[in-house]
């Protein structure tokens, strides 16, 4: 019985402690990253959206020029509402796999190349008709913006990939200052892999440094 | 008086606290309906285990996304399948009570499993939150009333079984409750530190994702964003203080109240279904062996019939007691669940999930056109410049920098307030507002700055007596664009105001 209780109290005590950690983690920002027992103690339930929405489009490219869209051509799942499965991929892990597995289960021609295409629209037009024709005089007209994320092969491996929309708009509006531009031209960062500083110190001047083969090294 | 000095001191009151004794009723409920629900995605999923959990499928892993391996063996669809089957059975067992804890020792780390095998379509925060109750009802004794195991005893014991339920120390339902607790002092946190949350707009693009089950209360919320921003304040207050007022016995109801309200409204506004079923799952934690006694009590005085929710247990009672009398319990409890296992693999090998075997192979992809394919992929459409403002309106009031009314009738001496509300992210913008005539003549035009990190921007026009009542016009440009227009309407007398100064604009 004693045995049973110190037994229990040191779970209540590892218990408490390990969602302690969790909170302390989330609100430092420490320990979290790379760290999938920390999924379980981080309560980020609300962690921000977008105003835009997104929608993943595969698009593979048999060898005679037709295209292909790479659909589960047996259905897709849809886990949270009627939004496909690969949807929900934010962080791009799963389209090589979808990618090889709807290709290698799938009847076509031999597939030459396959695109990744984010397909953006605003928010505002999720809104139903009925709604939207409450509150504004204007017509609604939805337009999709279609942004190439990556071309891949058809097994799924990865061979050209693009800026995501949301980081490309982005950049264009921090890019879309001239003073900001000149500076940034002005103060182009780089990597010196020619000249080893410490060994300018030891012989207090900078020298190229090669390698026994005769090429120059990165370091 | 040496038990008073005890309980007055610290460690006295933890023990106290942790291992008082109580009947398990609370997490008996729990234990009959957190399973329930967080069963109906898992069977929902049962038709995809090929794809989601095997290795002929698409399993992604949760520690891939972390950048970890995957400790996890991906098993064939016949295996996967039989675990699944195995999971679900076990769950269902948990549900009546047969052989809880065994059960929960089998079903628990499968489902555990399970989630962490697909971070994209099952795993979510209502999954950790379930494999954390399902792991305290395991160390727990929720199996030890309301339960076919239960039954089981006092038929077993006959004459010498007792009316008084059995108690065990409190300490798993107080461990449940303190999860809810880390669980909504930890979201408020993360509300705290997400921009934008407490001016209403994050709400607002969450209202109109439609990446859950339908929600169209909050797609007509999303208009009213000063009542986003309400909520947003009212739901971080209360997710501070349940932590410290759920203990209280004067708050205790007023805090679970408001919790269920919280989760209804999910519900209703975000079209969450069982994010909010877990939860309040959860909740029932909090019952007591006085709250069991008082519903007892009110049930008997209103009369209600309740003899029909131990049918399903008696059930099982019936089906277990009509074994062979040489086969103990727990040989026809493991002949079941190994025919859950076999026939789970049978049933989805029949699914045929893949179509390979209704079609005599593999079917075809869908064609698409070329010139749509290409269009697609060299779209290199920039923004148009309406698609930048989320809308356009005009009202009298603000509430929290946030337009309160939408309003088209004006008397002299109001003040139109013109608010745009922008979608991030923007660049930073030159934006006008105009204020026409029927005739489309411009009578005044201000511009403001709206820089890359602003939300929204306002725009305040003050009717004088320089206007006559009648139709106007208040128009957004953007660019030189026009974006929208608003129609309003000038009323009243213009000699009810002070004659304005010729200086001032109307």
């Amino acid at each position: 019985m004693r045995v049973r209780r110190i037994l229990s109290g040191l779970f209540i005590a590892s218990y408490l402690c390990w969602l302690s950690w969790g909170i302390g983690a989330h609100v430092m920002k420490v320990g979290l990253s790379g760290n999938t027992l920390g999924y379980y103690v981080v309560w980020d339930m609300f962690c921000g959206w977008q105003a835009y929405d997104n929608r993943i489009h595969i698009l593979a490219e048999g060898i005679s020029g037709q295209f292909y869209e790479v659909r589960a051509p047996w259905g897709e799942f849809t886990p949270f509402g009627n939004v496909a499965r690969v949807h929900y991929d934010v962080t791009n892990q799963l389209i090589p796999k979808q990618i090889h597995h709807v290709l290698k289960n799938s009847s076509h021609e031999p597939i030459d190349r396959v695109y990744v295409v984010q397909e953006i629209w605003p928010k505002q037009y999720n809104i139903p008709q009925e709604l939207w024709a409450r509150y504004s005089e204007e017509p609604m007209d939805k337009m999709s913006y279609f942004n190439l994320r990556a071309i891949c092969s058809d097994r799924g491996n990865l061979l050209n990939s693009y800026p995501d929309w949301y980081a490309a708009q982005t950049l264009k509006a921090v890019a879309d200052n001239p003073r900001l531009q000149m500076t940034a031209n002005k103060a182009t960062p780089f990597y010196d892999t020619f000249i080893k500083p410490n060994r300018g110190q030891e012989t207090r001047t900078s020298e190229f440094v090669s390698t026994s083969s005769g090429q120059l090294s990165t370091n | 008086m040496a038990r008073e000095q005890t309980k007055s001191t610290l460690g006295g009151r933890l023990r106290e606290f942790f291992f008082a004794e109580q009947s398990p009723y609370g997490m008996a409920l729990v234990r009959m309906f957190l399973p329930s629900v967080a069963m109906i995605p898992m069977v929902r999923r049962f038709p995809h285990v090929r794809e989601l959990f095997s290795s002929e499928g698409t399993p992604q892993p949760l520690f891939e996304l972390f950048g970890q391996t995957n400790p996890f063996p991906l098993l064939s669809p016949p295996l996967a399948a039989s675990l699944y089957g195995l999971m679900m059975f076990g769950m269902l067992c948990v549900v009546l009570g047969w052989r809880t804890r065994l059960s929960l020792c089998v079903a628990v780390p499968l489902y555990i499993y399970f989630n962490l095998l697909d971070s994209v379509g099952t795993m979510t925060k209502y999954t950790v939150i379930a494999s954390h109750i399902l792991l305290l009802l395991t160390l727990s004794n929720c199996g030890a009333v309301w339960s076919v195991d239960a039954l089981l005893k006092k038929r077993t014991l006959g004459q010498n079984a007792t009316a008084i339920p059995p108690v065990f120390p409190v300490w798993p339902a107080r461990l449940t409750q303190f999860l809810f607790c880390f669980i909504y002092f930890g979201a408020a946190i993360t509300k705290i530190q997400t921009e934008s949350f407490f001016t209403g707009e994050q709400m607002r693009y969450w209202m109109l994702s439609n990446w859950n089950y339908s929600n169209p209360v909050g797609e007509q919320m999303a208009m009213w964003t000063p009542l986003l921003l309400a909520g947003a304040y009212f739901t971080v207050v209360w997710e501070i203080v349940f932590a410290f007022l759920v203990w209280r016995p004067g708050s205790r109801l007023i805090m679970l109240g408001l919790g269920a309200f919280f989760h209804f409204m999910t519900w209703l506004t975000l079209g969450l279904y069982i994010f909010p079923l877990i939860c309040l799952s959860g909740y029932l934690s909090y019952v007591t062996e006085s709250d069991i006694v008082r519903i007892r009590r009110l049930i008997r005085r209103v009369k209600l019939p309740t003899k029909w929710l131990a049918y399903p247990r008696e059930l099982v009672v019936r089906a277990v007691e009509a074994r062979p009398a040489s086969v103990p319990v727990l040989a026809s409890y493991l002949v079941v669940a190994a025919l859950s296992a076999v026939s789970a693999a049978e049933v989805e090998y029949r699914l045929d999930a893949y179509g390979l075997l209704a079609n005599n192979g593999p079917l075809p992809l869908k064609t698409v056109d070329s010139q749509v394919a290409l269009a697609m992929i060299r779209d290199k459409t920039p923004v148009r410049e309406k698609d930048k403002y989320f809308s356009f309106e005009i009202g009298k009031h603000l509430l929290g920098g946030q337009l309160a009314d939408r309003c088209s009738e004006y008397e002299f001496g109001d003040v139109v307030v013109a608010q745009c509300n922008l979608n991030p992210p923007h660049e930073d913008l030159w934006v006008e507002c105009l204020l026409q005539d029927e005739q489309k003549r411009t009578f005044e035009q201000s511009g403001q700055f709206v820089t890359r990190d602003m939300l929204y921007a306002n725009f305040y026009y003050h009717f004088g007596n320089a206007l006559v009542p009648g139709k106007y016009f208040v128009v957004l440009r953007s660019s030189g664009k026009e974006i929208y227009r608003r129609t309003l309407y000038l009323r009243g007398d213009p000699a009810s105001v002070p004659e304005m100064n010729e200086m001032m604009t109307n």
